[in-house]
């Protein structure tokens, strides 16, 4: 992704980094990420190097701390191809409005904050 | 605390800055940041420890603003160059875990403040109205939501600070209490445990007056607030220089608000347990102006303070987690900080609502924050040396030196904290 083959630590560089829209709206923290699936057994030489395929974040979080792993199903992912830029945060291609992992931003914005009244107004 | 980058408010005005204006800019975020520095925790321990120990604390406070200065310039900077403010840095560096337990201790204290904080607005209206203070609570609660709710950053940042600036009516006051200066200055520069104090009674003391002089909210506040202001490095002499003059200005505030109480209360062997008898100099000295005044100085700086806790309690579980936050979007753009924010606030006026004592409340939050100091500090001094985030901006020498003698002194401050609670009785 970094065009001239830069080097980055995935754990010092990417886990834990927030991560922002096109717009630079806040999304989620990378709280883990996906690889490509590393083969079982012997692994015959030549085999391609495993790749990161998405970042994950939401309830992920817990289970990186107490060990598990949620079921597939359950994973909120943001496709790796999506990721633009990496710096202090990481920059997204994309609107993050789109994504499942800003479910509960949308919950709360549509149950109780946009209820109230001025909440969609510019602070004065 | 406040006092960021007030300068561009007169920019804002002209669309382009001339000297002049400038000047006033510099004046205003200046005056805001002394305004500002001064909040409930700040009063009721001057107060108490100029009542039993009179002048011999000092030399904490001009620690503690020191501190203060260092840290809040170093997370300024941060902020500016990097974009990322305090817990974002203390989450990528300390992994989930430990910037987990971290956030559960600062978010915790944070909360103890605002509790803190709401109750003192709520005491100095009892003070203003003769209307008992449980009453107002839900008043103060509700006004505090309203403002973080609709008020732009930069309005409730200088307008708390302006008014806050009535607090030199302790300073005024104690000019006309005619003192014995030389007895003052005795205390001041040769300071000793005085008779009838146990010696751990004082060092409590000693560290709850450096936890309400460097309270962790101030470093989240001001780190957040130059993301909220848009700071960049262009921004950051004027900060410097809010910080440097401003900051030193409260604290001869603070100074000011224990002399005070060390010429008035100690003699007449009155300790300090409620509002009234923090603001009981001012009223003998200075009489019914000057109690109006100070009545309105504590609004300020308690209702200000009350904001930024608030407001910190968002900042600093939304960069934790990554969602959306700030002010300068709208509420429903950032739903969860907003949300965030009101729970806390319901939290502390629930609190109070039990009938426990603000007083008591704000004696043990500046205790526990020296405890949190290191939580918020060490992290924040790591990144500022990381070229990563920095660039060419990263600490001088000379600076990291000065930081690192203090993070020694945090360290202590916060290790001797809760034996020094133990050892004495929480100061009884």
């Amino acid at each position: 992704m970094t065009s001239a083959g830069k080097m980055f630590d995935a754990v010092m560089h990417l886990l834990d980094r927030q991560v922002l829209d096109v717009d630079k709206m806040p999304v989620t923290v990378v709280d883990d990420v996906e690889l490509s699936d590393i083969p079982s057994g012997r692994i015959p030489p030549g085999t391609p190097a495993p790749v990161i395929t998405n970042l994950l974040a939401g309830s992920v979080l817990g289970t990186r701390m107490f060990g598990g792993r949620p079921p597939s199903s359950r994973l909120n992912r943001i496709r790796w191809r999506h990721v633009a830029e990496l710096g202090t945060a990481l920059r997204l291609n994309i609107r993050g409005d789109q994504l499942d992992v800003l479910w509960t931003e949308r919950w709360v914005r549509n149950r109780i904050i946009g209820r109230i009244p001025g909440g969609r107004h510019d602070p004065e | 605390m406040s006092g960021k980058g007030s300068g561009s408010l007169a920019d804002q005005a002209t669309g382009k800055s001339s000297a002049n204006l400038s000047i006033l800019g510099v004046a205003l975020g200046i005056l805001t940041a002394i305004g500002g520095f001064v909040d409930i925790g700040d009063l009721v321990t001057n107060a108490v420890v100029g009542s039993r120990f009179g002048l011999s604390l000092v030399w904490v406070t001009v620690l503690g603003v020191v501190g203060i200065c260092i840290f809040a310039q170093i997370s300024g900077r941060v902020a500016a160059v990097s974009g990322r403010a305090t817990f974002e840095i203390i989450r990528e560096r300390l992994g989930p875990r430990a910037s987990l337990l971290n956030l559960l201790a600062s978010f915790f204290i944070n909360l103890m403040t605002l509790t803190a904080e709401v109750g003192g607005v709520a005491l100095a209206l009892q003070l203003a109205s003769s209307v008992h203070y449980l009453a107002w609570v839900p008043v103060a609660g509700f006004a505090v939501w309203l403002v973080v709710w609709r008020v732009k950053f930069k309005i409730l940042e200088n307008v708390t600070g302006l008014l806050g600036l009535t607090l030199i009516v302790f300073a005024v006051c104690l000019f006309l209490l005619n003192p014995d200066w030389n007895h003052l200055f005795n205390q001041a520069t040769r300071p000793a445990v005085p008779e009838g104090e146990a010696p751990a009674t004082y060092w409590y003391y000693a560290v709850a007056l450096f936890g309400a002089a460097m309270t962790p909210y101030e470093v989240f506040f001001f780190s957040s607030g130059a993301v909220e202001e848009k700071w960049t490095v262009k921004d950051l002499s004027q900060s410097r220089l809010n910080v440097l003059v401003g900051f030193p200005l409260g604290g001869f505030l603070s100074v000011a608000i224990a002399a005070c109480a060390a010429v008035v209360l100690l003699p007449a062997g009155i300790g300090v347990t409620s509002l009234s008898q923090v603001v009981l100099p001012v009223a003998e000295a200075g009489g019914k102006l000057a109690l109006a005044f100070v009545i309105v100085g504590v609004l300020a700086a308690t209702f200000g303070a009350a904001l930024e806790t608030t407001l910190s309690s968002g900042y600093t579980l939304s960069q934790f987690f990554g969602w959306s936050w700030g002010k300068f979007r709208r509420p429903v753009r950032a739903a969860r900080f907003h949300l965030v924010m009101i729970l806390c606030l319901l939290v502390g006026m629930g609190v109070l609502a039990t009938g426990v004592d603000p007083i008591k409340v704000t004696e043990y939050s500046v205790v526990f924050s020296a405890v949190a100091l290191p939580l918020t500090y060490i992290p924040i001094l790591i990144v500022a040396n990381d070229p990563d985030y920095m660039g060419r901006h990263v600490n001088g020498r000379l600076l990291n030196f000065t930081a690192l003698v203090f993070m020694v002194i945090i360290l202590l401050a916060a290790l001797a904290a809760i034996p020094l609670m133990l050892l004495s009785g929480a100061g009884a």
